[in-house]
C-alpha cells in the first residue's frame, strides 16, 4: 500500500518545491536570480528594492498561496466527506457567504452604522475578525441544522440558501452605501494573496495549523464515515464528535482563509475531485496530504499565471482559479466517465 | 420614399394635434423642419466637446454630444422664453426637450453641478437632489438646512414620486451609459431630462467651460463666458509661472486596493494638472481610459524614491495607510511626510470639497499642486483643495 504512492507523493511534492521557486521568481518586473538569492540572505534595513520585493512580498505571496489551496482542498474534502455529497465545499455550504456577509457589514454598513464601525473600518483585522465570524456562525446555523435534518442533500439546498440570504443583505447594504465602499468591498471579493504581510501571516498560518490539526485528528472518523452514519455507529464511533471535529476544521480553514485571501472559487470544490481522480482512493490517510499537495501545486500556478509575468498587469486570482480550475474537472470526469467517489 | 415620409409626417401632424390639449394649448403654427434659419453660434465653445449652443431665430439650440463615453446618439434641446414657446411649437421627436429659459425650478444630480448654480447666483432654483449630505458648498448647505431643497435619493435610484411632485422645469442628469429607468421615467412625464457630460471631457479647462452650459439655462450666456474667462486666465497664468521653474519634482499618485495599485494615466485629467504644475509624474507616458491597474512590484520599482505622493485614495492618516499596508512605509514621500491628499477636505456633512468644485475651479486645483510641487512659486496662497497627509 505504502509503495503504491510513494512515488506519487515523492513526485508532488517535488514539482510543488520547483512551482514555490519558480512562483517566487516569476513576477511583474524581472529579478534576476542572484538577486533572489542575496535576498535570503541580506539583512532587512539594507534591502534594495528588487530584495524587498522578494522578502516582503513575493515570498510571503507564494506562502499565502501554499496555505490558500492547500487548506481550501482539505476543507472540501471533509465536507464532501461529511456529507456524503460531492458537490459541498466551501462555497456550497454558505460558509464563504458568511465570511462575505461579515466583511460587507464591515466595509458597507459602516454607513448605516455609522461612527464606531467607520473608524474601526481601515483596519485589515476588522475585516478578518467580521469574515472569520461570518463563516463560523453559517456553519454553525448549518450544523445546528443538520442535527435536525436527517438528509445531506437538505443541508446542502440550506446552505444555498443561506448563500442567497447572505447576497441579499449585501444588496440591501451596497444600495445604501458609497461609491468607495462598493469599490472596497468589490476588491475584496476579487480575493487576493499578496495582501499579507509577516505579522499578518503568522496569524494566518497559526489558524491555519489548528485547523490542520483538527483535520488530521478527525481522518479515522472520515473513514468510518465513508461507509455510511449506521455503519459507523456500529464500529462504535461517536458520530456526534466527530462531526464537531470536522466541522471546527472546516471553518476554520475555510474561515480563516476567506477572511484573509477573500472568497477564492472553485479550489475547495474541486481539488479533492482532482486528487480523487488521480489517486483512486478513498482512505484519507493517503487523500487528505494527496489534497494538500495538489492544492499548493494548483494554487501555485494558479497564482503564476494571475501574475502575468513581466507585464505590469494583475489578474484577480478569484478569476484564475475559475478559468483554470473548473475545465480540468470537466476534461477529468469526461475522461474518466464516472465520479470517483 | 417620399410617399413614405409625407405619410409618416401626416400622421406626426396628426398625433400632434390630438396631443395639442397636453401641449398646453401652443398654437399650431408649425416650425421649420427642413433647412433650418441660418444657425450661428451664439456662445463660443474653446474647451468643451461634449456640449454646443447654436441660435435658430428665437430661440437656441442645445447640443448634447457625448454624454457618456461612446454615447451614440447626439440630444437636441431647445432653449425658449416664455413668451416664445407661447408663439411657437415644435414637432413631436424633433428635440429630446423643450426647456422654458431662464430656469426657475431645477434639479441637478451631481455635486459638480452645485458650484455652476452657485457662481451664477441661481442656487435658489435648486429644489431637489440625491444624496444632499454630498453637498458642501455654503450657500447650497444653508438652503438644504432650511429645508429648500429635498432629498431625492440615490442618484443610481432617483424617487421618481417625489421628483415628479416637485415638477422642476428641468432635471440635469448625468448617466453612465443611458440606461437610468428613473431618468427615463422622469422623461415620460415631460420634465425635459438633459444629460450633463461635464466628466466625459478630457481637459480640465474642458470640464470647467460646462458653466457655460448653465449660463445657457439662465439666459446668462454673458456672465458664463467671463467667469470662465477669469478661470481660464487665472489657470493658465498659473501653468505659465509653473514652467518658469527648473526643477521638477518626481511624483506618484493612487493607492493600492488589495495588491493591484491603481494610478490615474497620463491622458487623464489628474495627469494634465500635473504636467501642466510643471512636475514629473512617473506614468505621465501611460495612455488610455480608466485608471492605470498596475502591480505592486512595478509601482515599488518605480515610485519608492518619487519626491512627492499626491491623493493615496481615501485613506484619511499615514496611519490608516500604514494600518492598510505596510509595504507603503517603504517608499520615500511616507519617510519623509510628503503626502498630499484632498479627501479630508471635506464640508459640513461629509462630503469631499474635491469632487463637488474641483471641476469648475481647475485653477484653484492646479495652484494647489504647484504650491505642493514648487511652494517657493506661491508663498501668498494657501491650497484650497490638498492638506498634507497627518
Amino acid at each position: 500500500m505504502k509503495n503504491k504512492y510513494s512515488y506519487s507523493f515523492l513526485i508532488l511534492t517535488i514539482l510543488l518545491l520547483v512551482l514555490f521557486c519558480v512562483n517566487i521568481s516569476l513576477g511583474s518586473i524581472s529579478i534576476p536570480f542572484k538577486t533572489i538569492v542575496s535576498s535570503f540572505f541580506t539583512a532587512t534595513d539594507s534591502l534594495s528594492n528588487q530584495e524587498y520585493i522578494i522578502q516582503n512580498y513575493r515570498l510571503p505571496k507564494a506562502i499565502t498561496a501554499v496555505l490558500v489551496g492547500s487548506g481550501l482542498g482539505i476543507s472540501g474534502l471533509l465536507m464532501q466527506t461529511l456529507f456524503r455529497n460531492p458537490l459541498a465545499g466551501p462555497f456550497v455550504l454558505g460558509i464563504t457567504s458568511g465570511a462575505s456577509l461579515g466583511v460587507a457589514l464591515v466595509i458597507l454598513g459602516s454607513s448605516i452604522f455609522g461612527g464606531f464601525l467607520a473608524t474601526f473600518l481601515l483596519t485589515k483585522w476588522s475585516l478578518v475578525i467580521a469574515a472569520s465570524l461570518g463563516s463560523f456562525l453559517v456553519l454553525l446555523l448549518v450544523l445546528i441544522v443538520s442535527s435536525k435534518v436527517r438528509d445531506t442533500m437538505a443541508i446542502l439546498i440550506i446552505g444555498l440558501m443561506f448563500g442567497s440570504i447572505t447576497s441579499a443583505i449585501v444588496s440591501v447594504l451596497s444600495y445604501f452605501s458609497s461609491a468607495e465602499q462598493l469599490q472596497q468591498y468589490i476588491f475584496w471579493g476579487f480575493g487576493s494573496l499578496g495582501d499579507l504581510d509577516w505579522s499578518e501571516l503568522q496569524i494566518f498560518a497559526f489558524l491555519y495549523s489548528l485547523g490542520i490539526g483538527f483535520s488530521i485528528l478527525s481522518i479515522k472518523g472520515l473513514n468510518t464515515l465513508l461507509l455510511g452514519e449506521n455503519y459507523a455507529k456500529s464500529l462504535g464511533l461517536n458520530i456526534k464528535q466527530s462531526r464537531l471535529l470536522i466541522i471546527i476544521a472546516t471553518s476554520l480553514l475555510a474561515g480563516t482563509i476567506t477572511a484573509f485571501a477573500g472568497p477564492i472559487a472553485f479550489i475547495g470544490l474541486a481539488i479533492p475531485h482532482v486528487t480523487r481522480q488521480v489517486f483512486n482512493t478513498s482512505n484519507h490517510k493517503i487523500l487528505l496530504p494527496a489534497v494538500f499537495l495538489f492544492g499548493a501545486i494548483i494554487m501555485l500556478i494558479c497564482d503564476s499565471i494571475a501574475q502575468l509575468p513581466n507585464t505590469d498587469y494583475l489578474l484577480p486570482i478569484n478569476a484564475i482559479t475559475s478559468l483554470i480550475g473548473a475545465p480540468v474537472v470537466v476534461w477529468l470526469l469526461v475522461r474518466q466517465r464516472k465520479m470517483v467517489f | 420614399m417620399l410617399q413614405n415620409k409625407t405619410f409618416l409626417l401626416l400622421l406626426l401632424s396628426a398625433l400632434f394635434f390630438l396631443n395639442c390639449k397636453e401641449d398646453k394649448g401652443i398654437p399650431g403654427k408649425l416650425p421649420p423642419t427642413q433647412n433650418p434659419p441660418t444657425q450661428k453660434v451664439s456662445s463660443t465653445i474653446a474647451y468643451a466637446e461634449g456640449f454646443s449652443i447654436s441660435t435658430v431665430s428665437d430661440f437656441k439650440v442645445l447640443k448634447i454630444n457625448n454624454p457618456w463615453p461612446n454615447a451614440e446618439k447626439t440630444y437636441r434641446y431647445v432653449l425658449i422664453s416664455k413668451e416664445e414657446a407661447a408663439k411657437r411649437s415644435f414637432m413631436k421627436g424633433e428635440y429630446d426637450g423643450i426647456i422654458i429659459t431662464p430656469v426657475k425650478r431645477i434639479v441637478v444630480t451631481s455635486t459638480t453641478h452645485i458650484p455652476a448654480l452657485e457662481l451664477l447666483n441661481e442656487e435658489e432654483t435648486l429644489i431637489g437632489f440625491p444624496g444632499t449630505d454630498y453637498v458642501s458648498s455654503e450657500k447650497t448647505r444653508q438652503r438644504i438646512d432650511n429645508g429648500n431643497v429635498r432629498e431625492l435619493g440615490k442618484n443610481e435610484g432617483l424617487n421618481t414620486e417625489v421628483l415628479l411632485s416637485l415638477n422642476p422645469d428641468v432635471v440635469i442628469g448625468f448617466g453612465v451609459d443611458g440606461s437610468s429607468k428613473s431618468l427615463n421615467t422622469i422623461n415620460k412625464a415631460r420634465i425635459p431630462v438633459i444629460y450633463n457630460g461635464d466628466w466625459v471631457e478630457k481637459s480640465p479647462l474642458a470640464k470647467a467651460e460646462w458653466i457655460k452650459f448653465f449660463g445657457a439655462l439662465y439666459n446668462k450666456t454673458a456672465q458664463a463666458d467671463s467667469i470662465f474667462k477669469t478661470i481660464e486666465t487665472d489657470y493658465k497664468a498659473a501653468q505659465k509661472l509653473a514652467q518658469t521653474v527648473s526643477k521638477r519634482p518626481t511624483v506618484i499618485s493612487g493607492a493600492m486596493h488589495k495588491d493591484v495599485w491603481y494610478l490615474p494615466n497620463g491622458t487623464s485629467t489628474e495627469a494634465q494638472f500635473l504636467k501642466d504644475a510643471n512636475v514629473d509624474y512617473l506614468y505621465a507616458d501611460t495612455k488610455g481610459t480608466g485608471s492605470l491597474a498596475l502591480s505592486f512590484e512595478t509601482v515599488f520599482e518605480k515610485a519608492k524614491s518619487a519626491d512627492l505622493w499626491l491623493s493615496p485614495s481615501y485613506y484619511p492618516t499615514m496611519d490608516a495607510l500604514k494600518q492598510a499596508n505596510t509595504h507603503y512605509t517603504q517608499f520615500d514621500a511616507f519617510k519623509n511626510n510628503a503626502i498630499y491628499t484632498f479627501s479630508n477636505t471635506t464640508g459640513k456633512t461629509g462630503g469631499v470639497l474635491y469632487y463637488e468644485s474641483g471641476l469648475a475651479r481647475p485653477d484653484l486645483v492646479l495652484k494647489d499642486i504647484i504650491k505642493i510641487c514648487h511652494p517657493e512659486l506661491l508663498p501668498e496662497y494657501t491650497p484650497y483643495f490638498f492638506k498634507p497627509l497627518k
